[in-house]
């Protein structure tokens, strides 16, 4: 790689970490709405793929990294990621260990990451062998061709269905939303995945908001007064991430990190960090302690789910098989009419694996130089110049005109109300117990599902 | 205790106005648009390939209205350090 590439991945890696560091702070930001046309935007104007990478895997780094900074200082979730993390966060600062789990956060999203990297990045070099054979396609029905990854999407989506609270009505989901899917798609006469990824992603935001305008409805969201915020004091933090965080915290995270990072690639993030946290939390018989290590794993799981998720389809699969790589790293996997192939696909053919792997554990290691000492010294001082001068109509604005000019660019006005159907479903469900990860997988096994259901022969 | 006694309504956990929100989103929608359709013009003067700089430039269209958004909207929390 040319020195002049080096400086390039230096410095998308740092301008990245300091975009996402505000990102990541600001309140309910969501990642496929942030990371995903962001990344498109790089794309789409012609950035190398593999700087496009390096972007990424910083924006990870720093994004998952911050957003649990308003978890941990006032309980509300930086990112939709962080959710999980809020119940443990609440716990930890009625007794007074707000600035503990601060810094064991920070730090532990340090090991989650680089954990992940190093075991993904061993994986999938093992693994690239076997991509041809899971991108051949088998007939299973006349005139039905299934690629051999399909089945692992299809694992992967049945595990989140049954694990939703609503089990039944995310069954019954997975055929009805993907026909409606398909549907959309053959009115505009061609395959759109961004605007309906966005649709789905505002779908929890845009049902509550359109039950306002009902009259009735709108009385369960009426609120008097301003929202109260109680931020957190905290004490001085120690720039050595080594020294913060516990034997059993710092085994904990490595070991989740390593496994979460392989079950991401098809497993839902969220899904996984609730889980394995709510685990952990329960391993404990004090409350505070078991609320502790949770919180301090979640941060590590957060990053290395968003590792695996994205790199093992990516490097092995070079399909989009989980939320994660048919959410915020979807742009990867579209064809691009510059490139005349998707950007997955250029990485893999004009990069050997070492740069990718040189270039991703490096964009992680900038990513953290620049981001740790920014958050261990300024993060309560973003944090309250955010709570106290970004009002959340600003933000909620600028994400839904992101989608609308998404779905215009997709297919134009029916492309806005194609979203808005899309949104309005996926909302409906969710309001009735379907994890929002069925709704993504479905998307992306929505072709070879619809082809499946209509040839067979019943 | 806050002194604001209007009603407003929570979304995602946060307080919101939902004229001010019509406000924001229109102001943010109307100048992602803007951007978005002035991109092929300026791609044509550049010689860049006009997809990208479109999004692209929606994308500014949506911050700037991000930014003027901040000053349309008022904060709706208040902040207590404890």
């Amino acid at each position: 790689m040319d020195p002049f590439s080096v400086l390039l991945i230096l410095i998308l890696s740092a301008l990245s970490t300091l975009l996402y560091i505000f990102i990541g702070i600001l309140p309910g930001t969501d990642e496929t709405a942030t990371m995903a046309p962001i990344l498109l935007t790089l794309l789409l104007a012609g950035v190398d793929p593999l700087l496009a990478l390096v972007w990424f895997i910083a924006s990870i780094a720093a994004f998952k990294m911050a957003d649990s900074i308003p978890v941990a200082l006032a309980g509300i979730p930086g990112g939709v990621m962080a959710v999980p993390q809020v119940p443990d966060a609440l716990t930890a600062k009625e007794s007074g260990l707000a600035d503990t789990i601060l810094r064991k956060g920070i730090a532990s999203s340090v090991v989650g990451q680089f954990v992940a990297l190093v075991t993904t990045l061993t994986i999938s070099y093992y693994l690239m062998p076997l991509g041809d054979w899971l991108r051949a396609t088998d007939e299973i029905l006349p005139n039905v061709k299934v690629a051999r990854w399909f089945w692992i999407l299809l694992a992967g989506l049945l595990i989140l269905a049954v694990t939703s609270k609503n089990k039944w009505l995310a069954l019954l989901s997975i055929p009805s939303f993907a026909l409606g899917i398909q549907g959309l798609r053959a009115v505009y006469g061609r395959p759109v995945y961004i605007s309906f990824f966005l649709g789905i992603t505002i779908g929890p935001m845009m049902f509550e908001l359109l039950s306002m305008l009902h009259k009735e409805l709108k009385k369960n969201y009426e609120r008097r007064g301003l929202k109260e915020v109680r931020l957190a004091k905290i004490s001085k933090i120690p720039l050595n991430p080594l020294k913060i965080l516990s034997k059993e915290e710092a085994a904990q995270s490595t070991i989740w990190s390593a496994v979460t990072s392989v079950l991401a690639t098809v497993m839902s993030p969220v899904g996984l960090t609730i889980l394995i946290g709510d685990l952990i939390r329960e391993s404990k018989k004090d409350k505070i302690r078991g609320s502790v290590l949770a919180y301090t794993v979640r941060d590590s799981i957060k990053n290395a789910t968003y590792i695996g998720g994205t790199l093992i389809p990516l490097l092995v699969i070079g399909q989009p098989t989980g939320p994660m790589a048919a959410g915020p790293a979807m742009p990867f996997f579209q064809n691009l009419e510059s490139l005349g192939m998707s950007a997955r696909d250029y990485i893999v053919k004009n990069y050997d694996y070492v740069t990718i792997a040189l270039s991703v554990l490096v964009a992680s290691a900038i990513a953290f130089l620049v981001a740790y000492p920014i958050l261990v010294k300024y993060s309560r001082k973003i944090t309250l110049a955010v709570f106290r001068r970004v009002p959340a109509e600003a933000l909620y604005g600028l994400f839904i005109a992101i989608v609308i000019m998404l779905s215009y660019y997709d297919a134009r006005l029916a492309g806005v109300f194609g979203t808005l159907v899309i949104s309005l479903v996926s909302g409906a469900l969710w309001k009735l117990g379907v994890s929002l990860g069925v709704l993504f997988m479905t998307l992306v096994a929505a072709p070879t599902l619809v082809a499946i259901l209509t040839g067979l022969p019943i | 205790m806050s002194e604001d006694n209007e009603t407003y309504y929570e979304l995602y956990g946060e307080y919101i106005s939902l004229k001010e929100l019509g406000i924001t989103v229109t102001i943010s929608t109307i100048l992602a648009l803007i951007f978005y359709s002035i991109a092929p013009y300026i791609a044509s003067s550049v010689g860049l390939p006009p997809a990208g700089l479109m999004i692209t430039f929606g994308a500014i269209g949506a911050s700037v209205g991000f930014a003027v958004g901040i000053f349309v909207a008022k904060v709706k929390r208040v902040v207590k350090e404890v």
